[in-house]
């Protein structure tokens, strides 16, 4: 427990600087600052926090209610931004004015440098229309959509998150959780999907068997078998995907 | 890069794949983009509606009150916990979605019209917000800075709308407002792969992206834009303006330290990437989800109204009913945006009052705030017997 505890508070911290310009920022308020209520607020609350974070009894009572993964969530109570800057501004007005300028270069140089630039995260990437869903997961749902019922079609990995965001008339057999490791999801199915070189004779049944309507196959792949041998046919080629249909079953309404 | 329909109409795919019986599946009626209506009902949803809701607070719970800012993001947040009061009921009842729509826009209509009485009533006190200061030579720096922090805000608000953040997470939470404004279920299909399932009791306790439905519903456009691209645009600058609210009881007096304080934020916020789990990259990169709206906006406003709480026993002020009002809505906005928001905004209102108990020897302050937490209490408890019955 106390392990899983100063993981988590470990993970929180990133590199810690910005942790340990917060508790600098805790005693300089303690020092400097004379308002009770702000005292309270910002200097006694967040160290009783941190307290009940750390304490064993607390974190044992609240993995019971809550679920771990989240117990670090506890730690957003802290006012980390607000005293920090609170306490850079208060610095700012002790100091002569010929100073100030200096100062607030270097106190925001000194974030910068403590921080990490949040746009630099590689999760972020631009944005290919409105819905903010890749392109081709636009077009491949609009492509296999019905007007009137839901198909049901197994993507690859890397755009399941999306498809039922953008349109949840399109059905998966699974969806994002097959991507999270930790969760133990697996199958034949998404074994073969995820195949650099995909055979249909296997494919094919396992998606019937899914009650799959469509199969979305990157054309990057390798892909053995002829698809009418095994009741398919190529819909289409969008985007860098080939879309397979399941010719006997009729989706018309 | 193509929009939908220009895919279809620029050649580059094949037609053959489209089934005659299906021609315009591709002409959605939002795939061009946000007109400048629906820009206009989802400005006056965001912004005019919640700060003219916000008036019923006003100099009631602060001598700030009178602010736009705190009248736009308390209104707000009265708004969220009425919905959590009529979401929930009505999620556990297993009503369409419609209904929702029908009975909150009716009751957000009638605490307009409340609000609007009294803006119409307190007609002085409502042109007073609307002061302009003219320009003064000895303020530039303050000038200066308040310039730098609204250009860093105008960056931040235009790359939420040209970058995206692939989170997992939106699959489920994006997902369920798609299929709530899609299906006019809720919590009845699994997000990820759309098979129906026995309600989700533990997520339908914390409605959040029913209420981005809602929005995108009365909007007229697709959930997954609306929690996209509209509600960052809102929900980022909600989260400074609480920063200002707080950086002016901190910082009192007129001067630039204010516009520097804000300036503060928003640099600590920008770098604040140094772990995935800061409230700083839920506020940035994933604020369409209630998580991101628990850590940026309902516990920092929970702060600020604490910190009032604290001035004005300090101070001797007597503490209204609105004030009581408005942290028992900042509660009940907490659980509409995460089960575990309950538990957090009481825990953070138990700690401070105890402090403020023992500091200003005043054990009878207590009792209000453990009314305030009450709400939140009743839906922890929800959540513990009614998972139990449902997995039962």
């Amino acid at each position: 427990m106390w392990n899983n505890v100063e993981n988590l508070f470990r993970e929180y911290m990133g590199t810690g600087l910005i942790v340990i310009i917060f508790c600098i920022s805790l005693i300089y308020l303690w020092i400097k600052e004379n308002r009770k209520y702000v005292r309270i607020m910002f200097i006694y609350v967040p160290v009783i926090l941190l307290f009940l974070f750390f304490n064993p009894l607390f974190a044992v009572l609240l993995y019971d209610l809550a679920e771990n993964e989240i117990y670090y969530r506890i730690l957003w109570l802290l006012p980390i931004t607000v005293t920090v800057a609170f306490a850079a501004v208060t610095l700012y007005g002790k100091l002569p004015k010929k100073r100030r300028t200096i100062y607030v270069l270097a106190a925001a140089a000194g974030i910068v440098v403590s921080g990490s630039y949040i746009y630099k995260n590689p999760f972020f990437e631009k944005a290919e229309n409105l819905y903010h869903v890749p392109d081709c997961v636009v077009h491949i749902c609009d492509a296999i959509a019905v007007p009137g019922r839901e198909v049901q079609a197994v993507f690859p990995l890397d755009l399941v998150q999306y498809v039922r965001q953008y349109d949840p008339t399109i059905c998966m057999p699974y969806g994002r959780e097959m991507t999270v490791e930790r969760w133990y999801y697996w199958g034949d199915l998404p074994d073969e999907m995820e195949k650099e070189t995909v055979e249909l004779s296997r494919l094919a049944p396992l998606a019937k068997e899914a009650g799959c309507h469509y199969i979305i196959l990157s054309e990057e792949k390798e892909i053995i078998g002829e698809p009418a041998q095994f009741g398919w046919e190529i819909f289409g080629r969008i985007d860098g995907y080939i879309i397979y249909r399941d010719t006997t079953f009729s989706l018309e309404i | 890069m193509y929009t939908a329909t220009e895919y279809l109409f620029s050649g580059k795919a094949d037609k053959s794949i489209f089934r005659e019986n299906a021609p315009l599946i591709y002409l959605r009626e939002d795939a061009e983009g946000l007109a400048v209506i629906q820009i206009f009902v989802a400005a006056l949803l965001l912004l005019a509606v919640p700060t003219v809701v916000g008036s019923l607070f006003g100099r009631n719970v602060d001598k700030g009150g009178r602010s736009l800012i705190f009248r736009w993001i308390s209104g707000q947040i009265l708004l969220w916990a009425c919905f959590q009061f009529i979401c929930v009921p009505m999620i556990l009842m297993e009503v369409d979605f419609i209904y929702v729509v029908y009975v909150y826009g009716g009751m957000t209509a009638v605490i307009l019209l409340a609000a609007g009485a009294l803006l119409v009533k307190n007609k002085k006190a409502s042109w007073a917000v609307a002061r302009i200061e003219g320009f003064d030579r000895k303020r530039l720096r303050e000038y200066i800075f308040w310039l730098i922090f609204w250009v860093l805000l105008a960056f931040q608000l235009i790359q939420a709308v040209r970058l995206v953040y692939s989170d997992g997470d939106d699959a489920f939470f994006v997902a369920i407002s798609s299929i709530t404004q899609d299906a006019n279920t809720m919590y009845n299909k699994l997000p990820y792969t759309g098979s129906a399932t026995q309600l989700d009791v533990r997520h339908g306790l914390a409605p959040f992206p029913i209420w981005i439905a809602y929005l995108a519903k009365l909007v007229g456009i697709h959930s997954a834009s609306m929690a996209h691209v509209v509600l960052p645009v809102v929900l980022i600058p909600m989260t400074y303006g609480i920063f200002y609210l707080l950086g002016r009881v901190l910082l009192p007096e007129k001067s630039e330290k204010l516009p520097l304080f804000m300036i503060f934020t928003e640099l600590l916020v920008l770098f604040g990437d140094y772990s995935l789990y800061t409230v700083e990259n839920f506020m940035i990169a994933r604020s369409r989800q209630g998580k991101a709206a628990l850590g940026s906006i309902i516990i920092p406003m929970t702060i600020y109204l604490l910190l009032i709480l604290l001035r004005q026993i300090q101070e001797g002020e007597k503490i209204s009913f609105k004030y009581y009002v408005l942290l028992a809505s900042a509660g009940m906005a907490g659980c509409l945006c995460s089960t575990m928001g309950a538990m957090l905004c009481c825990m953070l209102v138990g700690i401070v009052g105890l402090c403020a108990a023992a500091a200003y020897k005043r054990r009878n302050l207590l009792i209000p705030l453990a009314l305030c937490c009450l709400p939140n209490v009743c839906y922890v408890a929800l959540y513990f017997l009614l998972g139990r019955y449902y997995v039962e």
